[in-house]
């Protein structure tokens, strides 16, 4: 399915035509993409659409796509009307096992999530990070320097996707967990594919991806148990120890929970803001004169993170089931319907966003929910998640300021994730 | 002279106090939030009212007067 690209706010496009559940729909250019949101904020704002079809799972019966801000934050900020338990990060319901093994916190209700939040709040605090400072600018400056080696070893072109958006929060994640450096190409690959969205590029068939996703799961899961056994005989820094040792009201997390924690946090940690970094990148070459004020002025640093995030929203969407039936908004429900919040759409709403399709790096407020909207779930990384943006574009305008992107961006096919697989950069004369 | 109430049953402990007034907030080691300073000072106000207004899970409110009793 395409659209043309129709006004740019969206009138005239034909929402009928339109079916969110088409993997062709998310290959089309953020342009179209925010068109067809527009139109559907305004027009339909619980527009219901049959879930994609997958050869091994039986779809349900469908789910609402929600475009508004102040509904995606009215359900997300109602855990117990609107739960997360039933499958946050797919729409088709997968079997409760797989559910935990591949969502882990992120797909569980309270008490559970609770639980293993607590666990590892501390480690994610703005204090604890801090003694991380120097490893993501140390990381960050390593990174470029060897994206600038491999620009001047070959013909002056890097990936800004593989040689600087990838590796940076790769290595971050993996620091803090303590994995070990032959390990981290297998960490990489394995969660890829786990994000893939089943992206054609990555994994063969749709067929093969449900046999690719468990692999996977089941190769980052041994690694961990073996880290994990490590860390009870010898204990060290880092976050794998904090997790094998600690105990929330007399409680310990299984073996189980850690691995899939892991596992979480590996996807989490790195699809994310490998495509802020990325489609932040990307936003500047579009918008040069923004990109000079903020090289010019390390000061907006702060406001400018915010509205990268807002401007990207890496990840598309989280789902929330209904556990009764009720109202929001105006809007009638029942239990068990599904609903997808789609925070890009959100994230351009007029009602909250004065002009939100243009790129301001001085926005201030900017009450973006790339990260989640109010609720128990609130990204857990997004204070180390806004520490690597930051860190990562200030080192770029300091080693790297004679990037520019030479190419088209490939997009992944995936309504999940909104992300780059390539986008082509030249290092040299401006 | 103004008190910060904390909802115990909403907080889910994401640190996004913390980061905007960490001399008033700190998410404990196990994994609680502190409020050092209950009743803030003047000039912890305006990070205090940011905190609140931004808590991912609404759990702080910001009242007047001294704590009952
Ligand atoms: C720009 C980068 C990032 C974006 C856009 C992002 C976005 C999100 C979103 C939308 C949620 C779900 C919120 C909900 O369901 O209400 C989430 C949850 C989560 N994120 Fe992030 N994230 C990013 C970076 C990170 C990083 C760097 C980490 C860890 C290293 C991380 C770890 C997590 C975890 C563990 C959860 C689950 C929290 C829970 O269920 O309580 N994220 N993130």
């Amino acid at each position: 399915m395409t659209v043309g690209l129709a006004a740019p706010d969206g009138a005239g496009i034909d929402l009928d035509g339109i079916d969110l559940s088409d993997r062709e729909f998310w290959l089309q250019p953020p342009a179209v993409r925010h068109a067809v949101f527009d139109a559907l904020r305004r027009e339909r704002p619980f527009a219901f659409y049959a879930e994609p079809e997958l050869p091994w799972l039986e779809a349900g019966r469908g789910y609402y796509a929600v475009t508004r801000y102040a509904d995606v934050d009215a359900i997300s900020s109602r855990p117990a009307v609107f739960c997360s338990g039933s499958g946050a990060v797919s729409i088709i319901d997968m079997p409760p096992d797989i559910n935990e093994f591949f969502g882990s916190m992120i797909s569980m209700d309270d008490p559970r999530h609770a639980k293993i939040r607590r666990i590892v709040a501390k480690t994610f605090t703005p204090r604890m990070l801090e003694r991380l400072v120097d490893s993501v600018q140390q990381i960050a400056d390593d990174v470029a320097d060897g994206a600038r080696r491999k620009a001047e070893a070959g013909d002056g072109t890097i990936d800004v996707v593989a040689d600087l958006a990838a590796p940076i929060p790769l290595r971050v994640v993996c620091d803090m967990m303590g994995i070990p450096d032959e390990d981290r190409a297998m960490v990489l690959q394995k969660s890829t594919i786990i994000l893939s969205g089943g992206d054609p590029e990555l994994v063969e068939s749709l067929e093969d991806f449900a046999a690719a996703m468990l692999e996977a799961g089941g190769a980052l899961s041994d690694l961990m148990n073996r880290l994990a056994a490590e860390r009870l005989a010898d204990p060290r820094d880092d976050l794998t120890t904090a997790l094998v040792r600690s105990e929330v009201g007399g409680e310990q997390l299984t073996h189980q929970e850690i691995a899939s924690f892991f596992i979480l946090l590996l996807v989490a940690g790195n699809e994310t803001t490998r495509n802020a970094i990325s489609q932040g990148v990307l936003a500047l070459s579009e918008h040069p004169e923004q990109r000079d004020r903020w090289a010019a002025d390390p000061e907006l640093t702060r406001t400018a993170v915010e509205e990268i995030v807002r401007w990207t929203s890496p990840i598309g969407w989280m789902r929330r089931t209904a556990t009764q039936d009720g109202e929001v908004n105006g809007h009638r429900f029942a239990a068990g319907d599904k609903f997808l919040l789609f925070y890009g759409a959100a994230n351009r709403d007029p009602e909250v966003f004065r002009e939100p399709q243009v790129l301001d790096l001085a926005r201030d407020p900017n009450p973006q929910i790339g990260f989640g909207a109010h609720g128990p779930h609130f990204c857990l990384g997004a204070h180390l998640a806004r520490r690597e943006i930051a860190v990562t574009f200030r080192t770029i305008f300091d080693r790297l300021p004679d990037l520019t992107v030479s190419g088209e961006p490939s997009r992944l096919r995936s309504s999940f994730v909104n992300g780059l697989k390539r986008l082509p950069a030249r290092l040299g004369e401006r | 002279m103004s008190r910060i109430v904390v909802d115990r049953q909403r907080c889910a402990s994401t640190g996004g106090c913390e980061a905007v007034a960490p001399d008033v907030f700190e998410i404990a080691d196990d994994g609680e939030l502190v409020v050092h300073r209950p009743e803030p000072d003047e000039g912890d106000l305006p990070d205090v009212r940011e905190a609140v207004r931004t808590c991912p899970t609404l759990a702080l409110t910001l009242v007047d007067g001294p704590r009952p009793g």
